[in-house]
């Protein structure tokens, strides 16, 4: 068996190594356009925040583990066209065009920050360093610029404007919305982390859409929004990421938003043909299908996928959307619906807002958390965490949780142990027990 | 842009004799026809068989007979006019050219061509047809694409799948439970219900905004000028969080464009009820275009008709209306004209009373002019929405009038008397606000109806009096009319 995969990003790769898990005798070949494997998009701000001295070290999986696994890869390998019906794969490697055959094909060809609505945006001037040799750029560019203006107010967003103020840059930050990060977190709980961005003194624009964007000769870029503009020494697009498929072919359908329509078992319309990762929609925390581009999904489905190469054998689950990270001084996590969010669904929802002290120490730290559950049944379907203190493993917990269904009383019985030394009173009660009083109180 | 312009001028004819043999009773003499037509006999025969051609393919249960002399149409009780036209519109090329660009955005001639079996050249012809319709709504069919403002393209499409196209087609291969659940969501966001009737328009208009929303280099710079004095407008703050948000979920971007033409169609086409609509009346900026021609137009209807005040739902009622007329003149461009309301309220003076009529065109010209538009002939939209400010006005005075009584005293020999009365009083049926009897000396009235001055000026009491100069003339109906409106208000 010949599999041929498109992309050696997360999804491509967890792929490949799961097809070779479970065929050790199949033929794997990775085309992807890089010029370089396995870089982390998130790898700027690892080196922006110390972690790494070197932006070349953010790699996920190095060419030995491929080689290892018997795993054929080509870098530089842009695939151009496919042909489903001979299947075959037509791909530009070293300025010469080369045809491949398959069995099985699975297009793990990701996604871009692209944008067709704000003009000018495609210009290089916009930084965006989703791959590496961009952020390589973008690493230089925002070196040698005081003031930065950043497009989009989602996680990518406000993460390089907390890491590019404590450099003693000027930031500008743009959202369409009403607050930042409102795909992850209610209004209602932002509040600390946009006074926190107002405290930094960062530049923060709500209900804006940034319309075009201008080069200017002293190598400064004006962005305009509304009937208002910024003029900054970079820009850094973090809008939302969209697939980008020119080589597809007609037999294959796709979704109104360009993604690629598959079953549960990740088949395409096409008989052998598979996607994966950022170019298909997943079911979401309400199991409708929506578009929730995050590592963690891209590896899940790379697997599941090889998993049903030859015939149908585990279904996806889907993706709570479970996020976590530290910003402006607070530790973020966020798992399945959010209260804004559920009026996407059919359910009428509850939810309930503490405020929690981490010890029993007059100085202790808190976190808040929010809860939302199905106002019937209370199966728990979201939750929400911010604190100061380190609460981000807390939120997988939580995940499993909505995963098995569990009821705001079933939590109130889990298990957990205690020990003064290695635990947090967070850490030790399930959190539902400080719901206390106001548990079945709809604070709005 | 009318129905009409979907067909062929021989099918505008065939359709226009069914509608004279509807509008006479079934019947018709050839003559009659001939003249009404204005056709040589040669081609009023061509287009009889071309009906009973266009009759025998469909299961219609619809038959024109013609014996020289009569043209008598026969059709069954469950058929309409409406079906026939229906008919007529199924087989247009036009149609389906529409259809086609609806459905697939964008067309190659060849392709198009061979899709509906005809040649190139006529295929040209049709699109310069359909572009000489198009453009009052300021769009065009180039380069195989419909070109011009995102909101006129979305509003054409609505007007067509909503009065030309069958519309249940469209539900029915389109409309699934992510359309419900998107009406439902938007119920959420809006706080607010959407009855029945406006589910199924705003579910046609999702249908097409769904279509239209990947189409790359959409036009809203127009909309952006007109949204200026909007940007801080709730509910229009409302529509833009939703729809961030909505599409969030999926890999579509979205501008504030889009939100801006969701504003427009929703405040023009009356999707929220007059409850969820007077929350809103309530905290708009009352000095933005919308609301200060509604306010302007409310007081001139105000003075027109001498009111102190408006019993205060009929006044939300009107404002209700009159923001529908003015965001539709404010944002749309073009119109489809649909005969039977319009046509009917415009030309049964005779019930309206056309002094009404009048007054709905100086209300027309208000408001145009307070949105600098200039209002021509070209364009429809002016047309169709003098109906709407008379079926307005006519809600506000049938709703203000008391209840006049009116007493017939005709001096004339006793057996016309008797008659004429009855017959005066059948005339007198569809107005308004009134009740009108044989006189009777003991009773007092608002008004009395006779033929001669009486001699003496006070056996009337306190009634106004008016002298018929020719009994049941329109002449008279006309000033009965007036006279019945100013005692009202
Ligand atoms: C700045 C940034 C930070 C992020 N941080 C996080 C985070 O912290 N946590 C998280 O969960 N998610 C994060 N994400 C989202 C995450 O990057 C994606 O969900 C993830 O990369 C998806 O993996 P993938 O394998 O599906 O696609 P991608 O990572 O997009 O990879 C697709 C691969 O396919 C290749 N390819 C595309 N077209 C072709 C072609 N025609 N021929 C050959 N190869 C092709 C591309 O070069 C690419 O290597 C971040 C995104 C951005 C932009």
């Amino acid at each position: 068996m010949k599999v041929v995969i498109i992309g050696a990003s997360f999804a491509g790769v967890a792929a490949a190594l799961e097809t070779r898990k479970r065929h050790p005798n199949a033929r794997i070949v990775l085309l992807e356009k890089q010029a370089t494997l396995a870089y982390i998009p998130n790898g700027l701000h690892l080196y922006w925040k110390k972690e790494i001295e070197d932006l070349n070290k953010a790699r996920f999986i190095t060419e030995e583990q491929l080689v290892k696994n018997h795993i054929d890869f080509h870098l530089g390998a842009n695939v151009e066209k496919i042909n489903t019906t001979q299947k075959t794969v037509n791909y530009n490697y070293q300025e010469k065009e080369e045809v491949i055959t398959y069995d099985k094909l699975i297009i793990a060809a990701g996604s871009k920050q692209l944008s067709e609505k704000i003009n000018g945006s495609a210009q290089e001037s916009v930084l965006k360093y989703k791959r590496y040799d961009e952020a390589q750029a973008a690493l230089a560019k925002v070196k040698e610029s005081n003031h930065v203006t950043i497009i989009g107010g989602g996680q990518v967003g406000v993460e390089a404007a907390d890491l590019l103020t404590r450099q003693q840059k000027k930031v500008t930050i743009i959202e369409s919305m009403d607050y930042v990060m409102f795909k992850y977190l209610d209004k209602d709980m932002i509040q600390p982390i946009q006074q926190a961005i107002s405290d930094s003194g960062i530049d923060l624009k709500l209900g804006e859409t940034v319309s075009t964007i201008e080069s200017k000769t002293n190598h400064k870029v004006t962005v305009n929004y509304g009937e208002e503009s910024v003029t900054s020494d970079a820009v850094i697009m973090s809008v939302n990421v969209r697939p980008h498929l020119p080589f597809l072919d007609a037999h294959i359908n796709l979704h109104i938003d360009q993604t690629i329509a598959v079953d549960r078992y990740l088949r395409t319309s096409v008989k052998d043909v598979f996607a994966v990762g950022d170019c298909i929609q997943l079911s979401g925390p309400d199991k409708d299908n929506i578009y929730i581009p995050l590592i963690n999904n891209a590896v899940r489905t790379g697997i599941v996928a090889a998993t049903n190469l030859n015939k149908p054998e585990i279904a996806f689950k889907g993706s709570l959307r479970t996020i976590g990270t530290k910003i402006f001084g607070h530790y973020i996590a966020s798992t399945g619906m959010t209260e804004s969010d559920s009026v996407f669904s059919n359910k009428t929802v509850k939810s309930s807002r503490q405020k929690i002290r981490l010890t029993s120490l007059p100085s202790t730290e808190t976190a808040i958390v929010k809860w939302v559950y199905d106002a019937k049944t209370h199966v728990v379907l979201g939750a929400q965490l911010i604190s100061t203190a380190n609460i981000l493993e807390k939120v997988n917990t939580l995940a499993l949780a909505i995963q098995t269904k569990q009821t705001i009383e079933d939590l109130q019985q889990t298990d957990y142990f205690f020990h003064p030394s290695y635990t947090q009173m967070i850490a030790t009660t399930n959190l539902v027990s400080w719901m206390g009083e106001g548990l079945f109180d709809d604070e709005n | 842009m009318k129905i009409e312009d979907f067909l062929e001028k021989n099918e505008v004819r065939e359709i226009t004799i069914f509608k004279q043999l509807v509008l006479n009773n079934g019947k018709l003499t050839y003559f009659d026809m001939l003249d009404y037509l204005s056709v040589s006999k040669a081609s009023l025969e061509t287009d009889l068989d071309s009906i009973a051609v266009k009759i025998a393919e469909c299961d219609l249960q619809v038959h024109i007979h013609y014996d020289g002399q009569i043209i008598a149409l026969e059709m069954s009780d469950t058929v309409s006019l409406q079906h026939i036209y229906r008919h007529y519109l199924d087989q247009s090329i036009k149609v389906e050219i529409i259809k086609f660009l609806f459905k697939h955005q964008k067309f190659t001639i060849t392709q198009l061509s061979q899709k509906l079996v005809i040649s190139e050249s006529s295929l040209y012809r049709k699109i310069k047809e359909l572009n000489t319709h198009l453009k009052e709504f300021d769009i065009k069919i180039r380069n195989g694409q419909l070109n011009g403002e995102e909101l006129q393209i979305r509003y054409f499409y609505f007007q067509f799948y909503y009065y030309i196209e069958d519309k249940t087609y469209l539900l029915s291969k389109y409309a699934g439970k992510q359309m419900t659940q998107a009406v439902q969501t938007l119920e959420k966001f809006l706080d607010a219900e959407i009855s029945p009737e406006n589910r199924q328009k705003l579910i046609i208009w999702l249908i097409i905004s769904k279509t239209r929303i990947t189409i790359k280099d959409q036009q809203v710079d127009n909309l952006r000028m007109q949204m200026k004095p909007y940007l801080k407008d709730p509910l229009y703050h409302k529509i833009q969080v939703m729809v961030f948000r909505y599409f969030s979920r999926y890999s579509i971007e979205v501008d504030e464009g889009e939100a801006m033409i969701h504003f427009a169609y929703l405040l023009a086409f009356s999707i929220l009820s007059e409850n969820d609509f007077h929350e809103y009346r309530m905290i708009r900026d009352r000095h933005a275009p919308i609301a200060s021609v509604d306010t302007q137009v409310a007081e001139t209807i105000i003075i027109h008709f001498n009111f102190r005040r408006l019993p205060y739902m009929l006044e939300r009622d009107m404002y209700y209306h009159l923001t529908h007329i003015h965001t539709r003149l404010y944002f749309f461009q073009g119109d489809v004209e649909i005969y039977e309301y319009q046509e009917i309220l415009s030309n049964e003076k005779q019930i309206v009373g056309s002094h009404l009529v009048f007054f709905a065109d100086e209300l027309l010209k208000v408001s145009t002019e307070k949105f600098n538009r200039e209002s021509s002939e070209s364009n429809s939209l002016f047309r169709t929405e003098v109906p709407k400010y008379i079926s307005l006005l006519i809600l506000i005075t049938s709703k203000t009038a008391k209840v006049l009584q009116v007493g017939i005293d005709l001096k004339i020999d006793d057996l016309y008397k008797e008659t004429f009365s009855q017959l005066l009083m059948r005339k007198m049926r569809p107005l308004n606000g009134i009740q009108t009897e044989a006189y009777e000396p003991n009773k007092t009235y608002d008004l009395i109806l006779t033929n001669e001055s009486p001699e003496n000026q006070r056996i009337y009491k306190e009634a106004r009096v008016y002298i018929l100069a020719k009994i049941l003339s329109d002449y008279d109906m006309e000033n009965i009319q007036q006279i019945i409106l100013e005692l009202n208000t």
